[in-house]
């Protein structure tokens, strides 16, 4: 009994480093990040005339900017994450079928996980530049060269000029966002395809199961913890997009020009304005009020998935 | 709770055996096909290009609508085999005949064989009838037919009543049904299963091995069995295959294996207690144990043998036979087994003897024999 307590107080002693960053690092920004949000007139330089209310909420709702956020946010988490997931779950199964060169594959798809995002980001934008590789490859086709990311003025364009369109860049942002995250989701489908015991494969054979049904009644039922983990992860992941967004259009959230500024920004890009363009000492705690309900939505949608996977994932 | 399930399920059961009966007279229209192996090799070459021989050159005929059980110690090529009966193995030479249809470069789905996995395989997502009517789905029999073909099925092998259940919720034996129900239910030619006790404990092994035995002969298909349980084989099979290293060494009656195997690896596989096995050789027509003692006369040149006595060959006599010291006298109910040393011999040596002998440890016996067997120094049965 008495070396039990011993190795109970040996066990906190060992959590107490993770506990003490965690503390500073984790638990004291959410705390404080939670009461700031309530705090009106509040201000980082310890200004104390602020009082209780819920007015930074209501600024947030009240902001036009925050709504666009929200819609660009909802719309690359429903283009991204589903296309993104169902593409992993497609190239993994290829993967996991093939013999030769599996190890090759598998480190090629791996390669983007272990690249800078920046450096990603640039390559998307060098891509999709006005003469680019993608319209080299559209006209190519016979096609018509667009401008993707910035407007066009002068050679190549057609007719003369071409202005970038919300459409292309949601295109774009969220190219670079699936392929950014499927290195990931391979790794996870791939170990979790091999983990099946392959004599479900062996009796689906002998009973001259079409490779279709394999899949949909075997494969994704066996998958679906991995499935489920992957989905809710990257939703998670998704609402919280932002490095995308600077990494192909910079700080100004959108191709260059006033018009244009912020015509791609994300909540977390809202959050990071707010802390940044603090020029007013209320707007850090409308930041804080952004995180929240960024938090809320998340917490929301999470519920719902794990409520739906109750019912979907076999485990 | 647990035992109200169990008195639902018994009550359930006895109506079931009438319909299996009805079952039992439609099962005749298709009848178990003869299997046919010729002359097949199976080797495996692993990564550092080590080449491992399976299966060596097994040639075997199966009749048809037979209990066979293949055995043999593990790493003896049974499963082996059967994968290759099965088509998820291709044979690197020979050939395998399904009657007169020669399967070998048929896919395993194009063969018509039902399978039983050691672990079963079930699908763990889908309900006891979604796994039985996986295959017929597969086969797009029309819904309603499949249903009351699974149900068919689902009651042949007693598990009517757990038709909604998910396999994780059955015990091992009804998980096992639920593989023979799913094997057979899209009436395969042939039957595999491969170890198909090994996952149930020891009361239950011999319950189902009975069921196995009795779903074979209500539907006549050709059935073959792994096992590297020599009792679980002799008990249910109609022939036995001994295999050894991937080759075989005797195809016959279990019985017939027992009394007469045909070399000194089937004697030593089958029989519990095994069998005792001393050395002794053969000179001037004489066999003589190491001492010099004749045993009796045997018609072949001189050499070094082995001699096989099985435990209950023995016998306690008065006149002539073995002279032996009893060392430790175990009662095991009905007979009594004793352990002995005979003279000239390091080993001891297990004889059976009837209960109602009073025998001491260190009294000196005689111990006659009515049988022996004689192996060559290769293994060979010579007597």
């Amino acid at each position: 009994m008495l070396e039990f307590k011993r190795d109970h107080w040996k066990g906190y002693m060992y959590l107490l480093p993770a506990l003490v960053f965690m503390a500073i690092f984790t638990f004291y920004p959410i705390i404080k990040t939670f009461i700031t949000a309530f705090l009106e007139g509040y201000s980082i330089y310890g200004d104390s005339r602020f009082k209780l209310g819920l007015g930074n909420f209501i600024y947030v709702f009240k902001d036009k900017l925050f709504w666009r956020a929200l819609g660009n946010t909802a719309l690359m988490v429903i283009v991204s994450v589903p296309v993104s997931v169902i593409i992993a779950l497609l190239i993994s199964v290829a993967l996991n079928s093939i013999k030769k060169l599996q190890g090759f594959f598998q480190t090629v798809f791996f390669l983007p996980y272990v690249t800078n995002t920046i450096a990603l980001g640039l390559v998307f934008s060098v891509l999709f530049s006005n003469n680019g590789l993608i319209n080299a490859i559209i006209e190519w086709f016979g096609g018509t060269p667009r401008a993707w990311i910035t407007n066009w003025q002068g050679q190549g364009a057609v007719p003369g000029y071409d202005t970038v369109t919300y459409w292309r860049g949601i295109f774009v942002i969220s190219m670079y966002t699936i392929w950014n995250s499927l290195a990931f989701k391979i790794l996870v489908f791939l170990s979790g395809l091999q983990s099946i015991d392959k004599q479900y494969y062996q009796a689906a054979q002998i009973d001259a199961t079409p490779r279709w049904r394999v899949f949909t009644k075997i494969t994704v039922p066996l998958l679906s913890p991995m499935i489920a983990y992957v989905t809710i992860t990257s939703f998670i992941g998704a609402f919280k997009a932002y490095t995308s967004v600077i990494a192909i259009y910079g700080e100004t959230f959108g191709p260059p020009g006033q018009e244009t500024e912020n015509m791609y920004i994300t909540i977390v890009g809202y959050i990071y304005q707010k802390l940044h363009h603090s020029r007013g000492a209320d707007l850090f705690s409308v930041a804080a009020a952004a995180s929240l309900i960024l938090f809320g939505i998340i917490l929301l949608i999470t519920l719902v998935q794990l409520q739906v996977s109750k019912k979907r994932v076999h485990y | 709770m647990d035992s109200n399930q169990k008195q639902i399920t018994k009550n359930v059961t006895s109506p079931d055996d009438v319909k299996v009966t009805q079952n039992n007279n439609s099962s005749s229209n298709h009848p178990g096909v003869e299997v046919r192996l010729q002359n097949i090799t199976k080797r495996f070459v692993d990564k550092k290009g080590n080449v491992t021989v399976a299966v060596d050159d097994f040639s075997v005929v199966i009749p048809a609508g037979k209990l066979i059980g293949l055995l043999g110690p593990s790493g003896c090529g049974k499963s082996t085999t059967l994968y290759l009966i099965a088509g998820l193995h291709k044979p690197n030479a020979g050939r395998i005949y399904f009657g007169n249809e020669d399967v070998t470069d048929l896919p395993p789905e194009k063969r018509g064989i039902g399978i039983v996995f050691q672990n079963y395989a079930l699908f763990p997502h889908l309900t006891v009838r979604q796994n039985i009517m996986f295959p017929l789905e597969n086969m797009k029999v029309p819904k309603k037919e499949a249903l009351q073909r699974a149900q068919e099925m689902a009651e042949l092998v007693h598990i009517g009543d757990l038709m909604d259940r998910k396999p994780s919720q059955l015990s091992g034996g009804q998980q096992q049904r639920v593989a023979i129900a799913r094997a057979l239910v899209k009436k395969p030619k042939v039957l595999l299963l491969d170890e198909p006790l090994s996952n149930l404990d020891a009361r239950l092994r011999l319950q189902t091995r009975e069921e196995i035995r009795r779903i074979q002969r209500e539907t006549g298909i050709t059935t073959i069995f792994v096992t590297h349980d020599q009792e679980e084989a002799m008990s249910i099979s109609d022939e036995i295959i001994v295999m050894d290293r991937g080759v075989k060494q005797q195809l016959d009656h279990p019985q017939k294996v027992y009394d007469e195997p045909v070399n000194l690896f089937v004697a030593k596989f089958l029989g519990n207690p095994p069998i005792n096995v001393i050395e002794g050789y053969v000179e001037n027509k004489q066999l003589k144990t190491v001492t010099g003692k004749v045993i009796q006369n045997l018609d072949v040149e001189d050499q070094e043998v082995q001699i096989g006595l099985r435990a209950e060959f023995f016998m306690i006599s008065k006149n002539g036979g073995i002279d032996a010291e009893v060392e430790i006298v175990e009662h095991i109910g009905r007979d009594t087994m004793i352990i002995c040393r005979i003279d000239g011999y390091e080993k001891t040596i297990r004889a059976i003897v009837p209960s109602d002998i009073n025998l001491q440890i260190g009294q000196q016996v005689k111990l006659g024999y009515n049988k022996i067997f004689v192996f060559d120094k290769t293994g060979a049965r010579l007597l």
